[in-house]
């Protein structure tokens, strides 16, 4: 406890921090770093707001949107591309990251382990994390690139980019979810004599069991944003229509493939929060 | 006395557990005979919880603690794993993975004689033919026939306590550690787990078990009082004078703040007054 106050002022205080040399710094630094970046970044609103010549010519011919039999079937088609390419990247992701999110969550029982056992616990463990940490940490649209060079165009490459993220992302949740269920039950399987393969088996997967449900479904949500981009370096799904579209400036085109990307994402998103919320429930 | 009999010996020998700076355990020593039963009584963060997860090797301890011949602390993790295998724990909180199957946590009493195969048979489709004839007899045992294949989350704190117990029935353990069985449940289930652990000693498990509840305690043989991590009363429940026990409770028995009323919502009137005033005063117990 601080030291008390001399007289009491009779004010409690709302929940917003009264003032504190550290809070006023904080302040401070973030409107420091937000000037900084302003100027870094040639914000400019007044000629957001003057210049909207070109900004109102590209609007108004994306209307009315193209709904050509032809552009309808491309449109289904790259939404259905993207669609296939996010789950499968999704499902692969969850399946990769899996092992490897078992082997990078730390064990609950080290009391009276030799040095030799503590190493061989310690090092699949970093192997695990490190993998799964290169995996996470290059974007997808960076994983795309790699392999669209080195598969050729089209929408395999893509979903691979998204099974590596995804595997990357899941596995550290994953991992984060094993290591944050109630440790007690664990515990209690150890102390009657379960070794690490039951504990986890019978422990720490059960009760992480829902958590992993979610966190896929809403890895497939992610997925399903970032397909839409993969397509402009070439890996599949709509985003390539999108691209050849602006490219020959069919900007009545682009309104029709964006429109749908967005009604599928929205789709997608509510149906995923749906059943996300069932289950953990 | 035979040597399987004497395997269940515990022995323990001046033994400290720290926590940082804090001296949880402080040069404790007890000696419990196979088939024994002594309740171990004393204030929260005396050091009960802290001793029964030293003897399961749950923290690392300095001193000795002997079960049988076997010396706790340095055994490999196989014979750690077998030692284990024949102590049986029950806890305030139940302990049970929330999400199975009671049935499969009453057969993980069981755990330590699964090998690998077996695990992945019990994990994917159930105990087995025998293990699930031995689970529902113990369930029946302590009155919960048929609810074996209830999620575990889904029954009341009085029947989780009685799953914990069915799964101490179905591991048939040498030695018992309770650590505060009644804190959190209702009087119907604290007569049944209480008669049950008791059955379970008759027929040859020695029998550890903290309480809060005083009066209880004085119906075992032998009981044993920590104050601050010290064994401050080791003895017959004849001379525990009012005098002993106020200064194993620093003298506030009386004026000690009720505690937050347990989970379960069941009555709590259960034999006399000093049960209600002692009742779950523990909740966050040394863990």
């Amino acid at each position: 406890m601080a030291s008390p106050p001399t007289k009491y002022e009779g004010r409690i205080g709302g929940a917003v921090p009264r003032f504190s040399w550290g809070s006023s710094l904080a302040i401070l630094i973030v409107v420091g770093l937000a000037g900084w970046s302003y100027y870094g970044t040639e914000f400019d609103i007044v000629d957001l707001l003057t210049n909207t010549e070109p900004a109102t010519r590209f609007v108004s011919e994306m209307f009315p949107p193209d709904f050509s039999t032809a552009t309808l079937q491309a449109t289904g088609q790259g939404v259905l591309e993207t669609f296939h390419m996010s789950f499968l990247g999704a499902l692969i992701g969850a399946v990769v990251a899996f092992p490897l999110a078992a082997l990078g969550t730390r064990g609950v029982d080290t009391v009276g382990a030799s040095r030799t056992e503590r190493v061989l616990r310690v090092v699949p463990y970093h192997v695990a994390r490190f993998i799964l940490n290169v995996f996470r940490s290059v974007p997808d649209i960076l994983w795309a690139l790699v392999f669209v060079v080195a598969l050729g165009l089209g929408p395999f490459p893509g979903t691979l980019a998204l099974a590596v993220h995804s595997a990357g992302v899941l596995g550290k949740l994953y991992s984060e979810t094993l290591e944050a269920v109630p440790s007690r039950p664990v515990e209690a399987l150890a102390s009657t004599g379960a070794d690490g393969f039951q504990s986890f088996l019978f422990g720490m997967l059960p009760q992480g069991m829902s958590n992993f449900t979610s966190l896929t479904l809403y890895m497939w949500e992610c997925n399903i944003r970032s397909a839409t981009i993969l397509g402009f370096v070439g890996a599949g799904g709509i985003g390539q229509q999108i691209l050849i579209s602006m490219n020959l400036f069919d900007y009545s085109k682009v309104a029709t493939l964006v429109g749908a990307t967005v009604v599928v994402v929205l789709v997608v998103d509510r149906f995923s929060a749906a059943v996300r919320k069932r289950i953990t429930d | 006395m035979t040597s399987s009999q004497r395997d269940n010996a515990l022995e323990i020998r001046g033994v400290s557990v720290a926590f940082g700076k804090n001296l949880a355990l402080d040069d404790v020593s007890l000696a419990v005979e196979p088939g024994e039963r002594l309740a171990v009584i004393g204030t929260s963060g005396a050091g009960k919880s802290t001793l029964f997860r030293a003897i399961t090797r749950d923290v690392g301890v300095s001193g000795e603690i002997r079960f049988g011949d076997r010396r706790i602390h340095t055994l490999s993790k196989r014979e750690l794993r077998e030692v284990r295998g024949s102590v049986g724990k029950i806890h305030q909180a139940y302990n049970l993975v929330p999400q199975l199957p009671a049935g499969v946590n009453a057969a993980l009493g069981d755990v330590v004689n699964m090998g690998k195969l077996r695990t992945l048979h019990t994990f994917l489709a159930g105990p087995n033919t025998a293990l699930a004839k031995t689970v529902e007899a113990a369930m029946e045992r302590v009155g919960l026939a048929g609810m074996s294949s209830a999620k575990t989350s889904n029954l009341s704190g009085g029947q989780q306590q009685r799953v914990a117990v069915a799964r101490l029935l179905v591991q048939r353990p040498g030695l018992i550690l309770a650590d505060e069985p009644f804190a959190a449940v209702d009087p119907v289930t604290t007569e049944r787990v209480f008669d049950a652990l008791l059955e379970l000693n008759k027929d040859g498990a020695s029998l550890l078990i903290s309480l809060h509840d005083v009066e209880l305690a004085k119906r075992f043989p032998r009981v044993v009082a920590l104050k601050e991590g010290s064994v401050v009363y080791d003895g017959s429940p004849e001379h525990l004078t009012n005098e002993k026990l106020n200064d194993i409770y620093d003298g506030d028995m009386e004026a000690r703040p009720k505690g937050k009323e347990p989970e379960e919502p069941g009555p709590d009137n259960f034999s006399g007054p000093d049960i209600t005033r002692l009742k779950g005063q523990d909740g966050i117990s040394a863990h």
